[in-house]
């Protein structure tokens, strides 16, 4: 290790337990650094204060013990603001600490602050944030992808070990890729979403944004497991997820690369290239590369579409400027305080997908696209299933293209939505997947890609990550300037 | 080509609770056909498939009383007399 901020989780373990460095030494080293290095990438929404992290401290003796992050502002953190980077929520103070949030405190792991996001996590830049842009930390004038943009930026230049984001189609994957990272987005139901506020229930799932996978193994096993506050939590155990990795993969380890994906329309050769290249680094290490089809991927984005609009247009119907929250105070009527209220806390993309879920759920239309939309998702599942009984793991990229430009897709916001392409289908299967940074464009870009697997095969996911890393160097590239 | 007129996109805000500009009229038909236009390809695979089968279970919980105190809520109304949530008159005065 050279530096402190790149450390990995057990090499600062390693520092804390030779009491080389103090729990509260280590925290102000890193609260120093986000307040010397955010303000060049717009990570976080708040930075805390010393003392008010280190009255939080608690475990001793856990491998998380002392340890900070950051946590997405979606996701509640007793006492602290959780904005949803939306200005309906600008002052809202949550009452009560995220599942994921309280076992990672219990765990001793110490959030120093909220990370940006795209406005109740909708979209793929984290431009839609109503307060700040983030800036990805490998070139500023590019964006860190979104929606968990701001995690994903300020994992990567080092302003944090580890930190939690939300994937409702693609949102810790995408930044993972975009910042070269590993962003794990696990089963349906396994990490608790009491606390996270909701876009698409459905589909949405907490996970963690770090520079290693034993980080991310290690991060999961304290916020993975059943919990009774989450009607869609999964009745599994707690368990630690560091046992599977090994140093090598299974036995007859079978990969199946997705043919139609990887020969998709409008994707970046660069892209391509590194894919082929991680799926050589696999074959290498021992694993049977098997071809493989989903020709129901290409219906994904429009089912997810349907799917997540419909249910965010029924989640945030809560907003209405009552009992807390924005409230336009010059309206007479109450029906006039909420049609104010919403029209100007909410921003544009938060406001269209509301109206497109509502339309695609209205009388005349629900059969059309909602109806359709849930037998599409059927069909996906299935495709999954039949597919998992051929190979044990799936692979293919993120995203289409390196980090874009900001306002890249200002004009042809559809484009936008479309970053989901690749990722959403496994939200909408409830399948885990994780995404490996796995190359550098010329431009010096990170390109990352994702192994998938069936529901609850997250040990399998981390032990195959594992050694993929193991045989690459891109995860001991960090941003210049950082 | 899903095609929403003017009045069809007002009557959806107002189900959705939210005004909406004679400005951002425009641009929100637009958005929303584009959105729209792409998600009618479910259509085209969506016939073959059965109906999806009503897989849901209620999920139960002991009822327990978790004392949460009434202040902490109150302070988050933006108005509010005494353990009150204060809004504008639903009933109009002669």
């Amino acid at each position: 290790m050279d530096r402190l901020e790149f450390a990995t989780i057990t090499e600062l373990r390693a520092k804390l337990d030779s009491q080389e460095i103090s729990v509260p030494e280590l925290i102000e080293f890193f609260i120093k650094r986000c307040n010397e290095f955010d303000p060049k990438i717009d990570s976080t929404l708040e930075v805390f204060d010393l003392k008010s992290v280190l009255e939080q401290f608690r475990a001793q003796g856990t491998p998380l013990s002392g340890i900070p992050g950051l946590l997405k502002d979606n996701i509640c953190q007793e006492g602290r603001i959780t904005s949803c980077a939306s200005k309906i929520l600008q002052n809202y103070v949550a009452t009560y600490d995220a599942s994921a949030c309280k076992r990672l405190k219990r765990a001793g792991a110490l959030p120093i602050g909220r990370a940006n996001l795209d406005e109740f996590a909708m979209g793929s830049s984290t431009e839609t944030s109503a307060f700040k842009k983030t800036k990805n930390p490998w070139d500023v004038s590019r964006v860190p992808g979104g929606s968990s943009g701001g995690s994903a930026a300020a994992v990567a230049a080092g302003l944090v070990p580890w930190a939690l984001g939300s994937d409702t189609g693609g949102s810790i994957r995408q930044p993972a890729s975009f910042c070269g990272i590993v962003g794990l987005k696990p089963t349906y139901g396994l990490v608790p979403r009491y606390g996270l506020v909701a876009y698409g229930s459905s589909l949405d799932q907490i996970g963690v944004l770090t520079r290693s996978v034993y980080d991310a193994a290690l991060v999961f096993s304290s916020i993975a497991g059943y919990d009774l506050r989450d009607a869609s939590s999964r009745n599994v155990q707690k368990k630690d997820y560091t046992q599977h990795i090994t140093g090598k993969l299974p036995e007859n380890l079978r990969i199946g690369v997705i043919d139609n994906v990887l020969n998709a329309q409008g994707m970046d050769s660069e892209v391509s290239a590194a894919v082929e290249d991680a799926i050589k680094v696999l074959e290498k290490a021992g694993a049977k590369i098997k071809h493989v089809q989903l020709p129901t991927l290409e219906y994904s984005a429009a089912a997810y579409f349907v799917i997540s609009r419909a249910e965010a247009a029924s989640n945030l119907a809560r907003f209405d400027g009552v009992r807390y929250g924005m409230r336009d105070k010059s309206a007479q009527s109450l029906h006039d305080m909420y049609l104010n209220s919403r029209h100007d806390g909410f921003g544009e993309e938060v406001k269209t997908r509301i109206l497109v879920g509502n339309y695609v759920l209205s009388s005349g239309h629900a059969g059309q696209f909602y109806e359709n939309a849930k037998r599409v998702q059927r069909l996906i599942r299935r495709e999954f299933k039949n597919t998992f009984n051929d190979v044990d793991l799936l692979i293919m990229p993120t995203a289409p293209s390196p980090a874009f430009t900001f306002g890249a897709f200002d004009v042809d916001k559809l484009q936008m939505d479309l970053q989901d392409y690749f990722t959403c289908p496994m939200n909408l299967a409830g399948i885990p997947a994780i995404s490996l940074p796995c190359g550098m464009t010329k431009n010096k870009l990170p390109i990352g890609f994702q192994l998938i697997g069936p529901h609850l095969s997250e040990g399998l996911i981390f032990q195959t990550s594992h050694v993929y890393e193991q045989n690459t160097p891109w995860h001991t590239m960090h941003p210049e300037n950082f | 080509m899903t095609k929403i007129s003017k009045e069809e996109v007002l009557k959806i805000a107002e189900i959705s609770h939210i005004s909406l500009r004679e400005d951002e009229i425009k641009p929100m038909i637009k958005h929303l056909q584009d959105v729209l236009s792409y998600a009618e390809r479910v259509q085209e695979i969506a016939a073959d498939i059965e109906e999806p089968l009503n897989k849901n279970v209620n999920v139960f919980r002991e009822d327990v009383i978790v004392q949460v105190q009434p202040e902490t809520i109150l302070a988050q109304a933006p108005e509010r007399e005494d353990d009150y949530f204060v809004v504008p008159a639903i009933l109009k005065t002669k």
